[in-house]
């Protein structure tokens, strides 16, 4: 479904990605772990199109994406769930869902993808009218979640939902981000620091150190990895 | 004592022509809040577009000779209505030949960006208006409609005693400006292209993520800015004689609506505006007239030392 090969950015002088090459098949759930800094913001830039590649290939659903430009890759089924949220603060949380089916052409297709949203965050229904910049974090986080879900796309790309937020908070965007792989069959790319909670979710998963890929597997093999466990984990 | 203070009369009439000029400020600061709030970008061209709306009044009018096939009347409309598709596309292609091309400059800074695209429009003010001093000359024109020199006359208390006149031309201009900041903020709230303009200027990067083409939305917006900039100089063109530096007489106006009514906020340019044409007319009854052209730069002043967040402007909304 998604596939880099190869890619690597630089910012200036600064190497941020280097030779990253991962594949993401229909339907799994990949998560890409690592600490700050190592790049995991820039790989999900590299793949909405933000930010240039220096070398390397994105491919979505066999198109290569580097004719693509940023604008027209949600078009093509790719979300979004930046980092912090950035939510369209003063704009109401009903514009912000509306701004989500920005990609979608029918209509009906988008007033029912807002409702489904509303009815998996029934917190923000309470709340349409409301300006998004004056939600809680956690609320905003399932603002973005459901932003980018407006748009049915064939893939999510999270960048750190669990960021800034309460711990009973997290664990319940990770519940509905489950949900959604569960119910929609939506292929997931999960960026985390919260290396325990995002490998037990995923199908499979990738470490990222300073721009590089230094291991992938199946989350179980990561979380028992020496390597890992020392580095992110704690133990 | 009593003669010094001014009649029931003057204070009406003075009200009146301070809300109908208020409008069409009202409108020109619409137009230029519009591209300072989406884009980001302080339009140092706005007085030459004002001035271009103008000339193209008096084309439409004198030199199409419309005004005399037609009459004066349905020529100005349609003058006014033809002015917003034409320098929509007029500013279309100036964004597109010249401020998005000098902002997509490689490894050009957001901030950066912002600044050469500001110098741009310093160069195109001054494009327009030495090219318009070439093309129709330093003598000062009008557009000679009859409803310039024509007045609703109200009698306010019914008594006959009491009259206020409405000059034609500015009930006209009013009623534009009005319909026009109207149209503009239905299209900005109630249409999927509106919430798009709104988002880009919200936050670019996420609009980008939604699948909005931002410079496109800049692009819309600084052919919108225009249109309407160039409406309103059709209308003030009726009762206002002009001449290639007209804008000068516009710009502080402008400039101090927009900022009165909220930096960012575009529908509180409109009553930045407004308020504008009050206090200047206000101060007619009461200061000489060698002091009326300050009054609007102390009230800016005090409004700035006061509450620099403008009368409408929310201090949170731009983080
Ligand atoms: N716009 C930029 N200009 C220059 N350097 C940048 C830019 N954005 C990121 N970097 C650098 O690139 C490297 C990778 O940054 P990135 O944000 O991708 O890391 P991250 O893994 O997302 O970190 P975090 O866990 O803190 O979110 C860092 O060294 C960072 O300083
Ligand atoms: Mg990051």
């Amino acid at each position: 479904m998604l596939s880099l090969e190869g890619v690597s950015v630089r910012y200036g002088g600064l190497s941020a990605l280097t030779d990253v090459s991962l594949s993401v098949g229909e339907g799994e759930f990949v998560t890409v772990i690592g600490p700050n800094g190592a790049g995991k913001t820039t790989l999900m830039k590299a793949i909405s199109g933000v930010v240039p590649l220096s070398a390397g290939r994105i491919r979505l659903g066999g198109q290569d994406l580097a004719a693509v430009p940023a604008q027209r890759r949600p078009h093509l089924g790719l979300a979004h769930v930046p980092e912090n949220r950035q939510v369209f603060s003063g704009l109401s949380v009903l514009e912000n869902l509306e701004l989500g089916t920005t990609p979608l052409a029918d209509r009906a297709q988008s007033a029912g993808n807002i409702e489904h949203v509303l009815d998996l965050f029934p917190i923000l229904r309470e709340r349409t009218a409301q300006l998004a910049g004056t939600l809680s974090g956690g609320q905003q986080q399932m603002l973005a979640i459901g932003r980018a879900l407006a748009s049915t796309p064939k893939v999510l790309l999270l960048d750190e939902p669990s960021m800034g937020l309460a711990p009973s908070i997290v664990d319940m965007i990770f519940e509905r981000i489950a949900r959604i792989h569960r119910e929609t069959g939506v292929t997931v790319v999960l960026v985390e620091q919260r290396a325990i909670e995002a490998l037990e979710l995923c199908t499979r998963a990738y470490v990222l150190t300073t721009g590089r890929v230094v291991a992938s597997g199946s989350g179980r093999d990561l979380m028992r990895s020496e390597e890992v466990s020392r580095a992110y984990l704690g133990a | 004592m009593t003669d010094l203070l001014p009649s029931l009369e003057t204070v009406l009439q003075t009200l009146a022509t301070g809300l109908l000029v208020g409008c069409t400020y009202g409108l020109m600061c619409v137009a230029l809040g519009l591209i300072f709030g989406i884009m980001r970008l302080i339009n140092f061209a706005q007085g030459d577009f004002l001035m271009l709306g103008m000339y193209f009044g008096l084309a439409v009018l004198s030199g199409a000779g419309l005004g005399a096939t037609i009459g004066p009347l349905p020529a100005l409309i349609f003058a006014g209505l033809a002015a917003i598709p034409v320098f929509f596309v007029l500013g279309w292609v100036i964004h597109a030949l010249l401020l998005a091309r000098i902002a997509q400059r490689r490894g050009a800074t957001e901030g950066e960006a912002h600044q050469t695209q500001l110098i741009m429009t310093l160069g195109i003010s001054l494009v327009l208006s030495n090219g318009a001093l070439m093309a129709f000359g330093s003598t000062p024109v009008s557009l000679n409609v009859p409803f310039a020199s024509q007045a609703f006359i109200l009698d306010p208390l019914g008594a006959g005693d009491v009259l206020v006149f409405l000059n034609e031309a500015r009930v006209l201009a009013a009623v534009a400006a009005l319909a026009a900041a109207g149209g503009l903020y239905a299209l900005l709230h109630r249409t999927d292209l509106g919430r798009q303009l709104r988002a880009s200027a919200d936050n670019p990067l996420a609009a980008t993520y939604m699948g909005i083409d931002v410079v496109w939305s800049y692009r819309v917006t600084f052919g919108l800015g225009f249109g309407l900039t160039a409406l309103a100089g059709v209308m003030v063109a009726t009762y206002y004689p002009f001449q290639p530096y007209v804008g000068l007489d516009f710009v502080i106006v402008m400039y101090a609506g927009v900022v009165l009514g909220g930096l960012g906020s575009v529908m509180g340019s409109f009553w930045g505006g407004v308020i504008i044409g009050l206090v200047q007319q206000l101060s007619t009854l009461v200061l000489p007239l060698q002091l009326q052209g300050t009054t609007v730069f102390v009230v800016f002043l005090l409004i700035l030392l006061i509450r620099p967040q403008g009368l409408f402007g929310r201090s949170v909304e731009r983080a």
